[in-house]
């Protein structure tokens, strides 16, 4: 076996730069183009300050200027533009999840989808209170996908999830007013309080912005990824590639992007297919690879180890290697500049979402029921689109990394269960990882998520921080972009316990894990939240006391403030790399940066140096410790 | 208290301690004073292993507690831990080493310290089939006599190496349990410091079977993780020291079970607390992933390898069998399917009820075997298992083979209920357990009526041992078309292979050509593989490019090339598990062999131990080899310098033991008569002058051979 060694980001940039020279070849536009041309940015976007929510602005506060036109002072105008962003983030995780929970609703014994784990069903009819004696496993299917469906706009009462919390976090929740309602209900009320001429005290705001969180969190994320499992089947470890490397010169390349597993494990199922392979074959190539960007990636390299070319900021590079005869995204985070950008190529942009469509793409509209047909055009497409391929820009970076991946909270348990002692322990719990971080073989756990960000040097925030913490025994729970940033440098790879403090290095060799552990896509931060509930109980501590802590170091969207406001509400400490627009108010800063622990046992912290950052969490995370006399 | 502050407490008082008696043994002897243990060529074995370097002085003991201060991190982070644990080993290591000084014998049975480098390697072969398959180390004592029994019993019965520190010894003696080496229970100090030389054999046994370079911390952590299946039992109440003990024994990989429920948290496979004793044992094999080959024998007492090494006294005894006296045999016989009735047992003539106490007895046991894929030539191999069998029988025991075996009931086998008929059922049960793929019926006959004994002796065993001894004597290494491989050492040894032909059997002794192609046909895909010998590149040298292939492919490339007959280019490695070691003799041109069991002084001013540490672990080292007692007769002992006309020196019970065999192939092949008269031993010589001078007057043939080097 050849010496393990992990891939640097200087390799990564390397790479993009290499592949920039082709799309330099071709008159190719480039995000590294367009921050150039963006630089520097509007502060007054940036610090939060600027309010257009009305037509009578739009007002910018300054220190002339402390009021807009309608009297709102600059702690109203952030904290209504950080509900709104946060707003947008919950709104789009939580359709996520409505798409799936349709999809569902359409799996049927002979169609295109299906129940593939049918006891994860029947738990979670149990949670819902749907009936299950004696009924068809998808007459069961349909209705817990109607209750999943009405979570969505039930009039009454809260968030069914949430119950899986630890008492005291819920009575936290109640306690604050912060339990969340109908999911649509949380969305259209932070929009409602944000309108002209509603709410404009800040600790309101903040508080809607953590139950709109909740609601993505512990409702339409969570639906999303428990959904999915039902449908899909709950991850279970298994090995992947990542990086560029894993597309392959001789094959018909598809490549899917986005977040909705439905299209991609469609067309990872058609592309499987020996009438799809032969058909290839009869136009010229080997064969067909499909691999994965985004979290679309991260879904199916969870469930049937597709290898991920790689994650956000990456997307470009895909159709600079010349060999993408197809990439295909359904919905979020997908650079409308792959439009031009294809059209410099043989590459076929294909948008599949009413939800996402884009000029310059091709649009195959993906539909439940007609799942199979659309997938199986596309794929033909892509075979097809072979031939046109110009060799002479063809260029595949050779760099990728084994990675161990799959790892949802079931697989985690699993995995826990092999190092128990059946004289003594009993199986099924949270207690090995428990004992591991009472003991402080382990000394706590930090939970990377999140984007790229061309503010941070891309992936060189995840991978200096895993580095880092793993180094000091700290366990690492990942999930998104993040966690292909780690799979791309070898941090999913077994042989990364070398890399670790003695501590975490015997446990990953004892539980033969990698330290680094991939949790799913950006929607399964919610099996985050069910992991740290699983420990709290396990532990009989509070969440907010477990030495854990949440970390965004390179995070971009919408999607990411609502995350964290999630996970600071559960009561996990959170760390960011980027400001979320809100500095340019103190009381609204406060708030988030202090104030909050009040409410939730939790808050944020914002550092921009990168290593300062780490240190920050392990000294947290050693505060922690030292509060439960461990 | 946090559990790294115990560790780092106990830590801190171990080292103090051990200050305290280096400075005492300075103080009182000078820095000039020679250090050691005793029959070890690996000093201070812990030291030498951590960091490459010998302690030969008591100057050289004070410059390592320097370096074990260095080791004593105190950050809160398991790093800390475990090298304060392993500080807290050498520390111990240290003060153990203090109490030899000089030349003093601290120990007293049953209490036994320091294992020797010839117990280490005898553990090898058991340790890498499986017949040893764990290593128990029990701390303090039990909460009842009883208890502390039954756990050592436990452990035992399943084969298990004990080692035992600290109360639990008074508490085995106080109950008379029979402990010490051959029974594998071996009771180290009164002191947590005397864990110290069960942590010394591991890294010992790193150094001789995995080739482990001293120095290499990282490798030595794998190696004892990996592969040296130890785990520790220790009792409440815990203090400081043991469990900085115990972070340094969870390093190296073993785990630690205890009783003791408040003391300290729970770590998962590592620190384990099982309030109930009974169950240690149980939980102990789990947390080391240690899987027991289940033999259940229906017989009234124990059956387990570590009762092997029991010995039967005259006093003890309720009767005996003697091949050398009466007329006995012991016989493996290959018939029809029809002729054989699977698992009947019957006894032929008087059973022990009826023979007088203490009488000597004639027995013959005849195990009639029939099976599809049976050939006469596993008979033997079936036959040379025999002894084992009988030998794990708690209160029996067995030597010898053929029609010269003794065998020993003893009052207690007896008085529990053990017969005869036992042996049969023991025969017949291992016999189908690990023949399973040759043997598909089994039937034991056992005659003890003293006229057919006679009868079965002279008239059945006889002619067929006759046959088979001219079967062996024309199995050669150029008779045969293939060789084989083994690689059974592997576990242990990670490089070696040994390329096993008719004429030269495994190193260890345990594996002649028979037994490996009996192995190949029992377990195709097992440790012994075929070697073809189709492309000869040197006859003499015994160099082929298949085999060269062979050893590559089973060495993952370790080894580029072996020949089968040359110690002097290319030798054959060696695991460790060696009977004996030759190595040359510059004066005399000459060779010079030491078997293990041999403890003194040879010619070359080495020990067996000394000279077994240059080889072993896979490595080649000309000039030495590794090899079965067996090979000393053969005809193809370092045949390409000459053969066995270059062997000057032996020790006299070795030579003792050859001497038909290397007489028989002397005359053959030199025309020499008693070519073993003019071979030197420990009597003779201990030194290379008197050995050449001796060498010279007896005119032994190597000294007008051209020099090896």
């Amino acid at each position: 076996m050849s010496e393990f060694k992990l891939t640097t980001v200087e390799e990564f940039e390397a790479a993009t730069n290499r592949l920039l020279e082709t799309g330099a070849k071709v008159g190719a536009d480039s995000w590294q183009m367009r921050v150039k041309n963006q630089t520097p940015h509007c502060k007054f976007g940036e610090s939060g300050v600027c309010c257009r929510i009305c037509s009578m602005g739009p007002c910018r506060i300054t220190p002339k200027a402390p009021r807009g036109i309608c009297g709102c002072d600059v702690h109203g105008i952030v904290g209504r533009n950080y509900l709104r962003f946060t707003a947008g983030g919950a709104a789009t995780h939580s359709d996520h999840g409505r798409e799936i929970a349709h999809t569902l609703h359409e799996a049927s014994p002979d169609g295109n989808y299906k129940v593939k784990d049918p006891e994860k069903l029947l738990r979670l009819a149990a949670e819902f209170g749907v009936e299950t004696e004696g009924r068809d496993i998808y007459d069961i299917a349909r209705e817990v996908s109607e209750v999943g469906l009405m979570e969505y706009g039930k009039p009454f009462g809260y968030q069914v999830f949430t119950k899986r919390a630890p008492q005291h976090t819920q009575e936290i929740w109640d306690r604050e007013e912060i339990r969340p309602r109908a999911i649509d209900r949380e969305v259209s009320c932070a929009m409602h309080m944000t309108h002209m001429g509603c709410s404009s005290k800040p600790e309101a705001l903040i508080r809607q912005s953590l139950r709109n969180g909740l609601s993505d969190g512990w409702g339409g994320s969570m639906m999303g990824t428990e959904f999915s499992d039902v449908l899909f089947g709950t991850p279970k470890e298994v090995e992947t590639e990542a990086n560029l490397g894993v597309m392959v010169e001789e094959n018909v390349n598809i490549v899917v992007h986005g977040h909705d597993p439905s299209l991609s494990e469609m067309i990872c199922e058609y592309a499987d297919s020996k009438e799809m392979i032969d058909y290839a074959k009869s136009m010229g190539a080997q064969g067909i690879t499909v691999s994965g960007v985004c979290c679309t990636s991260n879904e199916v390299a969870m469930r049937r180890g597709i290898p991920m070319a790689g994650n956000f900021l990456q997307q470009e590079n895909v159709v600079l290697t010349g060999a993408c005869e197809a990439i295909v995204v359904d919905v979020q985070c997908i650079f409308p500049a792959l439009g031009p950008l294809s059209k410099c190529f043989h590459t076929k942009f294909i948008t599949t979402s009413p939800i996402a469509q884009m000029p310059d793409s091709e649009f195959i509209r993906f539909n439940a029921k007609t799942a199979g047909e659309n997938a199986k055009m596309i794929v033909k497409t892509a075979i097809e689109n072979f031939k046109n391929r110009n060799k002479d820009l063809v260029y595949i970076p050779q760099m990728k990394q084994k990675a161990v991946v799959g790892f949802s909270v079931e697989q985690i348990e699993k995995k826990l269960d092999t190092v128990t002692n059946s004289h003594v322990d009993v199986t099924g719990t949270m207690m090995p990882l428990v004992d591991c971080v009472k003991s402080g073989v382990l000394r706590g756990a930090v939970a990377m998520v999140g984007c790229n960000n061309p503010k941070i040097r891309p992936d060189a925030a995840h991978i200096e921080l895993m580095k880092k913490l793993i180094a000091n025994d700290i366990i690492l729970v990942v999930s998104g972009c993040s966690a292909q940033a780690a799979a791309k440098a070898g941090l999913m790879d077994k042989r990364a316990k070398d890399l670790c403090g003695a501590g975490l290095k015997r446990v990953c060799e004892l539980v033969d894990i990698p330290p680094v552990l991939h949790m799913g896509s950006c929607v399964d931060i919610s099996r985050m939240m069910v992991l740290a509930a699983r420990i709290a109980k396990d532990s009989g501590w509070n969440i907010s006391q477990i030495p854990l802590v949440g970390c965004a170091p390179e995070w971009m969207s919408e999607k990411a403030v609502s995350i964290g406001n999630y996970v600071v509400a559960t009561g996990i400490d959170t760390y960011l790399g980027v400001e979320p627009y809100a500095y340019g108010s103190s009381e609204v800063d406060g708030l988030l940066k202090g104030g909050v622990r009040d409410w939730v046992e939790a808050a944020y912290t914002v550092e921009h140096d990168i290593d300062k950052l780490g240190d920050m969490m392990i000294e947290r995370i050693e505060e922690k410790r030292t509060a439960l006399g461990i | 208290m946090l559990l790294f502050d115990i560790v780092f407490n106990g830590n801190d008082t171990m080292y103090a301690e051990a200050v305290e008696a280096v400075n005492a043994a300075v103080a009182e002897y000078g820095e000039d004073m020679a250090v050691g243990f005793p029959e070890t060529a690996y000093s201070l074995a812990c030291f030498y292993a951590e960091t490459g370097k010998k302690i030969e002085t008591l100057r050289d003991a004070k410059e390592a507690l320097t370096y074990i201060k260095s080791q004593m991190t105190r950050e809160r982070r398991l790093d800390s831990g475990f090298k304060s644990g392993v500080a807290t080993a050498l520390s111990a290591e240290l003060i153990e080493a203090m109490k030899y000084v000089g030349g003093k014998q601290p120990y007293e049975a049953p209490y036994l310290g320091h294992m020797t480098d010839a117990q280490i390697r005898e553990l090898g072969v058991p340790l890498v089939t499986g017949d040893i398959p764990g290593i128990a180390v029990i701390i303090n004592a039990a909460p009842t006599v009883e208890e502390a029994c039954a756990l050592v019993k436990s452990y035992q019965a399943q084969g298990n190496f004990v080692c035992l520190v600290g109360g639990i010894i008074e508490q085995l003696k106080e109950a008379g349990y029979k402990t010490g080496f051959n029974v594998r229970v071996f009771p180290i100090g009164e002191n947590i410091s005397s864990v110290a030389h069960a942590v010394s054999a591991a890294c010992r046994t790193a150094m001789i079977f995995g080739n482990i370079t001293p120095g290499d911390k990282a490798a030595l952590q794998e190696y004892t993780f990996n592969r040296f299946r130890a785990f520790v039992n220790a009792f409440a109440p815990l203090d400081e020291k043991t469990v900085a003990c115990g972070a340094g024994a969870i390093y190296y990989g073993f785990p630690v079970v205890t009783n003791d429920m408040d003391y300290t948290p729970s770590v998962p496979k590592s620190l384990i607390k099982q309030p109930k004793v009974e169950e240690f044992n149980a939980t102990s094999l789990e947390a080391r992933d240690i899987k027991i080959k289940i033999t259940n024998v229906d017989i009234p007492v124990a059956f387990a390898s570590a009762f092997e090494g029991e010995i039967i006294r005259r006093k003890d005894m309720r009767v005996e069998f003697d091949g050398s006296r009466v007329d006995c045999a012991e016989l493996v016989q290959t018939c029809e399917p029809s002729e054989v009735e699977d698992h009947k047992i019957t006894v032929i003539g008087p059973e022990v009820d009826d023979m007088p106490d203490g009488s000597k007895n004639s027995i013959v046991y005849l195990v009639k075997v029939a099976g599809k894929n049976m050939q006469s030539d596993f008979e033997s191999v079936i036959e040379r298992k025999f002894h084992n069998y009988i030998n794990c029988i708690e209160g029996v025991y067995h030597t010898g083979q053929r029609d010269m075996q003794r065998i020993r009931i003893s009052h207690d086998a007896f008085n529990a209920g053990f017969r005869i008929k036992h042996i049969g059922e023991v025969l017949y049960t291992q016999v189908k357990n690990e023949f399973d793929a040759v043997v598909d019926k089994c039937e034991v006959v056992i005659y003890t009526d003293p006229a057919e004994c006679t009868r079965m002796r002279h008239e059945v065993a006889i002619p067929i041992f006759n046959k088979r001894d001219e079967r062996l004597d024309n199995l050669t290494d150029e008779s045969v078309d293939v060789y084989y491989s083994c690689i059974l050492c592997q576990a242990f040894s990670p490089s070696h292979v040994c390329v096993v032909t008719p004429e030269r059997l495994g190193l260890c002794g345990a594996v002649s050509w028979l037994d490996a192609k009996a192995t190949n046909e029992l377990d195709p895909a097992g440790p012994c593989q075929v070697i073809t010998k189709e492309r000869v590149i040197d006859e003499n040298l015994g160099a082929y490019e298949d085999v060269d292939e062979a050893v590559q492919k089973y060495s993952q490339g370790a080894l580029e090339h072996v020949t089968l007959y040359s110690i002097m280019q290319d030798p054959m490695t060696s695991c460790g598990c060696f009977e004996c070691i030759c190595g040359i003799e510059p004066f005399s041109n000459g060779v010079v062999i030491a078997n293990r069991e041999y403890a003194g002084m040879t010619p070359l001013g080495m020990t067996f131990s000394e000279m077994a540490s240059m080889t072993g672990g896979g490595v080649q080292t000309p000039g030495f080899m590794g090899h079965g007692k067996h090979f000393i007769g053969s005809k193809k002992f370092m045949k390409a310098e000459g053969g066995i006309e270059r062997i000057v020196w032996m020790p006299k019970e070795l030579k003792d033991f050859v001497a038909d065999r290397l007489n028989k192939t002397a005359k053959e092949m030199y025309g020499i008569e008693n070519f073993t008269d003019m071979i030197g031993d420990e009597t003779v010589a201990e030194d290379p002058e008197t050995l050449v001078a001796f060498l010279t007057e007896k005119g032994h043939p190597a000294l007008g051979l051209d020099p090896m080097m």
